[in-house]
C-alpha cells in the first residue's frame, strides 16, 4: 500500500459517504436521539454496515464496467427497468435537492440570515462551483465542505454525554415495539443508505478514471467515509440524547434541534450544530443534482464527466441547473406545503432503493460484466441479508402506517 | 420495421394457429455493411427456438407468417458470427461513427431488401426510449427519432460471444486520435478494450499518446500481454516508459519480457530515470547525421523518420566518435541547397545541452536561455542520448500547476 495513492484515489467513498449525512439525515439523527436518547444507537450502527456493503460494491461495479448504474441497468434489465428507475430517481433527487436547500434555509435562519439571500446564493454557488471547475477542483471543494462535519463531533462532546450508555445503546439492540420507533428506525436506514449516494459513487468512480488497479485504495476510501459518516450520525444523536431527550423535548428538524441545544449545551455548541448544518446542505445540494446529470447521460449512452465542455454535454449539465433551480425554487415560493413533499420524497426514496439495491446485487453476480470481480459467494450472501432486512424495515413501516 | 416492437408479436403457422411469440431477432455479422436477418428467436410454450429466416413466409410489425406447419424445434444456440439484436445490441453502447459519440441504441430498424431483411438503422432518440415504457401498441408505433444509418455504426460483441464481432470500422481509422480517445473514455470497459484491438495498430499508438497516463496503464494491464507490448513498442519512446512507470513492477516485467530484446533494453535504460529529471522527459527519436552527411543526406532521414515528426525539431550531426557536433534546425536544412555537406551548417548558438540526470529546473532555465524549441541530453562522454522538446516540458509544468497538494 502507497499512501500517495491513497490519498489519490480517495474521494468516491468521503464524498457520497458524507453527503449521506445531509439535513435530512442529522434532521432524523437528531429525533432519534431526542425520543429514543441512547437506545436506538444500534440502528445507525447497523446502516453503516449496509452502507459500507453497498458504497463499496457500487464504487467496484463503476470501476470494473466503466459506466454508471443506469446505463447498465438498461443494458442489463431493459428499458422498462431503466426507464421507471430514471423518472423515479429524477423525482425522489429533485425532492431530496428540495429538503437540502431548506436545510440551507433554515441553518441560514438561525444565523439571521433570510432564506430570500441564502437559497439563491447557495443555488448559484453551487451551479457555478460544478459547472466552471473541473474535476479536481471541484473534488477539492466538496471535501473543504466536508470538513464542516467535524462541528458536529465537537457539538457532541461539549454536550457532556453519558459514554457508557451511548456505547451500550450501540453495540445492545433493543427495539420499542411502537409506530414512532419503526419509523425512526427506517428513516435512519432510508437516510443513510440513499439511492442517489448509490447511484453517485458508482457513476463518480468512473468520472475520476480509477481503474481496477486502484480498487484496494477505493475500499479503503469507501469504508473511511462509510465510518465516518456512522461517526457524525453517532455525535449528533448523542448530543440530542445528552440534552433533549431528558427533559423530553421534541423537535422535528435539525434546525430546532440547533435552537433547543442552546440552553442545554451552551452558545458554542448550537451554533456549531448550524455551521454542520449549512455544510452539510451545501455538499448535498451539490451532490444531488450531479449524480441525477450522471444518471440521466449515463441513460443516453456516454457516462458524462466534470471535465467535459458544457458544449459537450449539454444534457448533464441541463439536468444539473434544472433540478438545482427546482429545489431552490421550491423552498423560496411563499406559501407552498413543503412538508408534503419532502414527506413523499422520502417514501419515494424508500421504494426507490429496493429495486437500485437488487439491480446492484444482480450486476455483482453477473458474470460477463463483472469477470474476475464478480462477488463472491460470501460477499453476495451479505448483500442478499442487507436487502432483506432493509425489505423487512420498510414493510413493518408500511404496515405501521396503515395501522 | 422494428426490432424492439417485434418482441412479442405472435408467430403463426400458415392456417392461422399461433405458434408462440417473437422473443429476439438474429443478425449475422460480417456480411456486409447491413446485417442480414438469419432468422428469429420464437418462444413455443417453455422452450425458445431458433426458426431461419427461410422458415418465416411473412414478417410484419404486428404478425410472423411460418412458411410450414413444421418448425425445427431446435433450441437457440449462438453460432459464430450471429448476434441476438434485442438482447446484444438494444440499449447496449455503439460508436456513431460519423459523429464520432458514444449512443446507445434505443431500437434497431430492419428493411426488406431483395427476399431478405437487413439491420439497416439504429434509433437513439430520448422519446424513443421512452415509447417503449409503454404498452405494446406504442412500442410497435414506428416513430423514428434520431436515427442513425447502420453504416455509420461500430458495435461491439458480448463479452461471453464466441466469436467477437467486426467492430472495426474502416470509417474509424479516419477519425482524429484525439476523438477516438474521447471516444474510449467514454465506453464502458469492455466495450473500450474491444475498440482499441479493432484498430490498426499504429493508430491506437496514437490514441493511447492522447489519453491519460493512467488510462493508458489500465488498458495495457487488460490487454493481453502480447498485445500490450505490441503497443507499447509502436509507442514513442517517451510516452511508453511514462504508461509503463504506471503500472505494477510485474506487469511491467511480464510487457518488458514478450517485447522484443532491443526496444526493451531501451525503455529498460530510459526507465531508469526519474520523471523530475531530464532522461525521464526526453525522446530517444533523434534523426543522426555525420557530419561529412550532405543536406540531401539528411532530408532522406527526415523523411525515413517523418512519422515522428512531432518529436523532431532538428538534427543531430555528430563526428567520427558519435561525439555531439552541432544540431541543425529544420528550418536551415529547408533553405540550404542539397550538396551542403551539414558539417557548414553548424556554428554559433551552440547547442545548448544537459546530462540526463540534470533537474527539471535546469532542464527549464537552460531551455529558456537557448531560444529554441528543444535541446539535448547528451552523455559524459558528449553522446547525445535525447531531445527534450518544449512542449514536453509544457506538459510537467502543467501537470504541476493542477497540483496544489504535494500528494496529488
Amino acid at each position: 500500500m502507497q499512501l500517495l495513492t491513497l490519498l489519490a484515489v480517495m474521494g468516491p467513498g468521503l464524498i457520497a459517504g458524507l453527503s449521506d449525512d445531509d439535513p435530512a439525515g442529522i434532521t432524523t439523527y437528531s429525533v432519534l436521539g431526542a425520543r429514543f436518547g441512547y437506545q436506538l444507537l444500534w440502528v445507525l450502527v447497523v446502516s453503516t454496515v449496509a452502507l459500507v456493503l453497498f458504497q463499496d460494491l457500487g464504487a467496484r461495479i463503476g470501476v470494473v464496467t466503466g459506466q454508471g448504474i443506469i446505463g447498465l441497468v438498461r443494458q442489463r434489465y431493459g428499458a422498462r427497468s431503466a426507464g421507471v428507475a430514471i423518472v423515479a430517481l429524477v423525482l425522489a433527487n429533485a425532492g431530496t435537492t428540495t429538503a437540502e436547500f431548506a436545510g440551507t434555509a433554515a441553518a441560514a435562519e438561525l444565523f439571521g440570515i433570510s432564506r430570500y439571500v441564502a437559497v439563491p446564493v447557495a443555488a448559484v454557488v453551487v451551479c457555478v462551483l460544478v459547472l466552471h471547475g473541473q474535476f479536481k477542483g471541484v473534488q477539492r471543494i466538496f471535501l473543504v465542505l466536508s470538513a464542516g462535519f467535524a462541528a458536529y463531533i465537537i457539538a457532541g462532546v461539549l454536550a457532556h454525554p453519558d459514554w457508557l450508555a451511548a456505547a451500550r445503546g450501540s453495540v445492545v439492540p433493543s427495539m420499542p415495539v411502537t409506530r414512532d420507533a419503526i419509523v425512526i428506525a427506517t428513516a435512519t436506514l432510508g437516510t443513510t443508505l440513499a439511492p442517489w449516494g448509490l447511484a453517485f459513487i458508482q457513476s463518480y468512480a468512473v468520472d475520476k478514471q480509477l481503474t481496477t488497479k486502484d480498487l484496494p485504495y477505493l475500499r479503503i476510501d469507501v469504508v473511511t467515509g462509510a465510518i465516518l459518516t456512522g461517526v457524525i450520525g453517532f455525535f449528533v444523536v448523542v448530543a440530542c440524547a445528552a440534552t433533549l431527550h431528558p427533559l423530553g423535548i421534541h423537535i422535528n428538524d435539525a434546525a430546532q434541534a440547533a435552537q433547543a441545544l442552546e440552553p442545554l449545551a451552551g452558545h458554542l455548541a448550537a451554533k456549531l450544530f448550524a455551521i454542520g448544518l449549512v455544510g452539510a446542505a451545501m455538499l448535498a445540494a451539490s451532490i444531488l443534482p450531479l449524480s441525477t446529470s450522471y444518471a440521466v447521460a449515463d441513460l443516453t449512452g456516454r457516462p458524462a464527466a466534470l471535465d467535459d465542455p458544457i458544449r459537450d454535454a449539454p444534457l448533464f449539465y441541463a439536468t444539473f441547473v434544472l433540478i438545482t433551480a427546482i429545489g431552490a425554487g421550491l423552498v423560496l415560493i411563499p406559501g407552498i406545503p413543503l412538508i408534503p413533499v419532502l414527506v413523499l420524497t422520502q417514501v419515494l426514496n424508500a421504494i426507490l432503493l429496493l429495486p437500485i439495491l437488487a439491480f446492484m446485487y444482480g450486476l455483482s453476480r453477473d458474470r460477463s460484466l463483472m469477470g474476475p470481480y464478480r462477488a463472491t459467494r460470501t460477499a453476495a450472501g451479505s448483500y442478499l441479508v442487507t436487502i432483506v432486512l432493509i425489505t423487512l424495515c420498510i414493510a413493518a413501516l408500511g404496515i405501521a402506517s396503515i395501522r | 420495421m422494428s426490432v424492439v416492437g417485434l418482441e412479442g408479436v405472435p408467430a403463426r403457422n400458415p392456417d392461422g394457429s399461433t405458434v408462440g411469440r417473437v422473443l429476439d431477432v438474429v443478425a449475422r455479422w460480417g456480411a456486409g455493411v447491413y446485417p442480414p436477418v438469419s432468422g428469429l428467436v420464437v418462444r413455443v410454450g417453455q422452450r425458445r427456438v431458433f426458426v431461419h429466416a427461410e422458415q418465416v413466409r411473412e414478417l410484419a410489425s404486428t404478425l410472423v407468417v411460418l412458411a410450414s406447419a413444421q418448425v425445427d424445434l431446435h433450441d437457440v444456440v449462438r453460432r459464430p458470427g450471429e448476434v441476438l439484436l434485442r438482447q446484444d445490441i438494444v440499449d447496449h453502447q455503439l460508436v456513431d461513427v460519423d459523429g464520432a459519440r458514444v449512443v446507445r441504441a434505443a431500437d434497431l430498424y430492419l428493411t426488406s431488401v431483395s427476399g431478405g431483411y437487413r439491420l439497416v438503422g439504429v434509433d437513439v432518440g430520448v422519446r424513443t426510449f421512452f415509447r417503449r415504457l409503454g404498452p405494446a401498441r406504442w412500442r410497435r408505433r414506428v416513430m423514428p427519432g434520431r436515427v442513425i444509418d447502420w453504416a455509420d455504426i461500430a458495435s461491439f460483441s458480448p463479452p461471453d460471444a464466441p466469436v467477437r464481432l467486426r467492430s472495426s470500422h474502416a470509417r474509424l481509422r479516419e477519425l482524429r486520435p484525439g476523438e477516438l480517445a474521447e471516444l474510449l473514455s467514454d465506453l464502458g470497459r469492455a466495450e473500450r478494450h474491444q475498440l482499441l484491438t479493432a484498430l490498426p495498430p499504429e493508430t491506437s499508438a496514437d490514441v493511447l499518446e492522447e489519453m491519460g497516463p493512467r488510462q493508458v496503464s489500465d488498458l495495457l494491464r487488460d490487454a493481453p500481454r502480447v498485445e500490450a507490448a505490441d503497443l507499447v513498442a509502436r509507442m514513442e519512446p517517451d510516452e511508453a516508459v511514462e504508461a509503463l512507470r504506471n503500472l505494477d513492477a510485474d506487469d511491467r516485467a511480464e510487457i518488458l519480457r514478450v517485447l522484443a530484446s532491443e526496444p526493451a533494453a531501451e525503455l529498460i535504460g530510459l526507465l531508469e530515470y526519474s520523471k523530475r529529471e531530464a532522461g525521464g522527459v526526453m525522446t530517444t527519436r533523434l534523426v543522426r547525421l555525420h557530419a561529412s552527411d550532405v543536406v540531401a543526406d539528411a532530408r532522406a532521414a527526415l523523411r525515413d523518420a517523418r512519422t515522428h515528426a512531432s518529436d523532431i525539431d532538428a538534427v543531430v550531426v555528430l563526428d567520427d566518435h558519435g561525439r555531439l557536433l552541432g544540431d541543425v534546425p529544420l528550418l536551415d536544412l529547408l533553405v540550404a541547397a542539397e550538396s551542403v555537406p551539414v558539417r557548414e551548417l553548424i556554428g554559433p548558438p551552440w547547442p545548448s545541452t544537459v546530462p540526463p540526470h540534470a533537474p527539471l529546473d535546469q532542464v527549464i532555465r537552460k531551455l529558456i536561455g537557448n531560444r529554441r524549441s528543444s535541446l539535448l541530453v547528451v552523455d559524459d562522454d558528449g553522446q547525445p542520448l535525447g531531445r527534450i522538446l518544449a512542449d514536453d516540458i509544457l506538459d510537467t509544468i502543467v501537470e504541476d500547476r493542477d497540483r496544489r497538494w504535494p500528494w496529488q
